[in-house]
């Protein structure tokens, strides 16, 4: 308790920052629904757009709020997002920590590799679960002023729910790729190409005659294709961003315990 | 052995793999008694952070065993909590205050008082509620200085604990090492200051290339130590006079920039003799340096090595 609170309290800035900004992107985003919702033109020139580009930029349909809310707020700027405060947090948790050399440190107490490393990452999932937590609070808040009541509390907790699980998936990856190699710039670097290529996979790949069935391999899409905000939580995607999650955090501190912390 | 603090045998460290591979530890062994102060020394790559971190459990042994207070340092991270550890690049991260780190680092050992922490800050002109990063490098060796005594370890594990304090401070940490053995504690350091090492241990190692050396009495060490002297003169001084001074060797008189002459020699053992004759002349000024302790560590190992 006492090392995920030091964790939490020694990257307060930055964990506050990104979840104030994701939080204010949301929220621009959903105060723009009044405009779309009520203009009938707009939904009629995206109708002009061929198909598979807009399953690419998830442009489905604009003139439903849950259509709008899956396409803009949640469908593209915010999980991306997401998921570069989720990879430089679970990147930071012990790599950062280990190449800055602040890591010897707290190791030299009586602290074990396992129980430092879980409660670093019990702190950072905290922090994902605090950006999905304040993101629901923020659009229940204003849910009625920004006239999308249709959309219910049930509805948007289940799109915040697969939102966060999708952030612990990113983290985990980052997390579990610095606790395994204990380099920086492998994690980040690790992670981020996992985060464009499994991008890729959601939106442009599957257009690609063939190559439909990549779509199953994405976070991205595991995160949506459900349709949270008209079906609620899909159990099965949900199983799979934290079986995701489980894998990476697991094989990290497996090999945390047994390597050297480099110096 | 019960009375060991630290026992290390056959210790062996690789980095790396394949061709790649370096060595930094080939077989090392070296007992340090409870209560005793263990100056470690060797040149710069011998493996004396590569020992230091192992004792800690921060790196994994390629080979040997090292047994710490008793434990294996690999299975017995409790142990830990009768440590205390000064990292050579004692780094931490900046944004929080002296307090702060102190008071956590505490707690990860079940508690140190505050009254504790505040007295060893002031006996080291320490301001605890400034934030680490605003700190000099001094002032932060200061904070680690803190944190490696401030539970009262049984055995304090030191790298290169001096750097970047001034003399007066160096004094001070020398008061906080005597007292740590006056206490009955452990303390095993390393260093490049003869000084302090002359001031605090009783033993030294010297490791070099991932063996160990030798093991010596701080005096023998003395001994050996070659120090370049400078005294200057008011007048001119006869050569061969001070070419017979015991101990003395390499002996040049030349003109100095101020007038009279000045005397430049390499002394070793007792400076009495050289001070006698030098005090049958007006004297102006009188330099003793430091002597180097890698030039040390070779006359040495060229004496082992003889006889």
């Amino acid at each position: 308790m006492t090392v995920l609170l030091k964790h939490l309290r020694d990257n307060r800035r930055a964990f506050g920052g990104w979840a104030v900004a994701i939080t204010a992107v949301a929220t621009m985003y959903a105060a723009f629904w009044p405009v779309f919702g009520h203009n009938a033109d707009l939904g009629r020139a995206m109708e002009a757009f061929p198909q598979s580009m807009k399953e690419a930029f998830h442009l489905t349909d604009y003139s439903t709020a849950s259509g709008y809310f899956g396409s803009t707020v949640f469908g593209l700027l915010v999980p991306i997002l997401v998921a570069v405060f989720a990879i430089s947090a679970g990147v930071r948790a012990i790599a950062g920590d280990e190449n800055a050399g602040t890591l010897d440190l707290v190791l030299a107490h009586p602290v074990t590799r396992t129980r430092l490393a879980l409660a670093r990452y019990a702190a950072t999932v905290l922090a994902i679960v605090a950006v999905g937590v304040l993101t629901l609070v923020v659009m229940l808040a204003i849910r009625i002023p920004a006239d999308f009541a249709e959309l219910s509390p049930g509805d948007l907790t289940a799109v915040c729910v697969m939102l966060t699980l999708f952030g612990v998936c990113f983290a985990s990856i980052g997390f579990g790729l610095g606790a395994y190699t204990g380099r920086r710039t492998i994690a980040l670097g690790g992670a981020a190409y996992l985060a464009v290529a499994t991008y890729l996979c959601s939106s442009f790949l599957p257009q690609i005659k063939g190559l439909g069935w990549v779509r199953w391999c994405s976070p991205f899409a595991w995160y949506l294709d459900g349709d949270p905000l008209t079906h609620g939580v899909n159990w099965v995607y949900a199983g799979l961003l934290a079986a995701v999650s489980l894998y990476f955090a697991a094989l990290g501190v497996w090999q945390f315990r047994r390597r050297d912390l480099t110096s | 052995m019960a009375d060991a603090a630290v026992e290390v045998t056959g210790l062996v460290k690789r980095y790396g793999r394949g061709s790649a591979a370096r060595t930094a530890l080939a077989g090392l062994d070296l007992t340090v008694y409870r209560g005793e102060v263990f100056g470690y020394l060797g040149p710069n790559g011998a493996g004396k952070t590569t020992t230091i971190r192992l004792l800690l459990d921060l790196i994994r042994p390629t080979a040997g065993s090292v047994r710490v207070l008793g434990d294996s340092p690999r299975h017995a991270a409790s142990t830990r909590a009768r440590i205390g550890y000064l990292a050579g690049d004692f780094v931490v991260s900046g944004g929080q205050t002296s307090r702060e780190l102190l008071t956590y680092l505490g707690r990860l050992r079940g508690g140190v008082p505050a009254a504790r922490i505040a007295a060893l800050a002031e006996r080291l002109d320490l301001d605890l509620s400034r934030r680490i990063g605003t700190l000099s490098k001094g002032n932060r060796q200061k904070v680690g200085i803190v944190q490696a005594f401030m539970h009262t370890p049984d055995l304090l594990v030191l790298d290169e604990p001096t750097s970047g304090l001034d003399p007066f401070l160096q004094q001070r940490f020398v008061e906080l090492v005597q007292e740590a053995r006056d206490n009955g504690q452990t303390v095993f350091m390393s260093s490049h200051v003869l000084s302090e090492v002359q001031a605090t241990c009783e033993r030294v190692g010297i490791i070099r290339e991932g063996r160990l050396e030798t093991v010596a009495k701080v005096e023998e060490l003395r001994e050996q130590a070659q120090r370049r002297i400078e005294i200057t003169f008011a007048d001119v001084v006869p050569a061969a006079e001070f070419e017979s001074v015991a101990g003395l060797h390499g002996v040049t008189v030349g003109p100095h920039p101020g007038g009279g002459s000045a005397l430049r020699a390499v002394l070793s053992g007792s400076p009495d003799e050289l001070v006698k004759t030098a005090a049958r002349y007006r004297v102006t000024g009188l330099l003793a340096e430091e002597p180097d302790l890698e030039e040390l560590f070779f006359t040495f190992y060229e004496r082992e090595g003889r006889s």
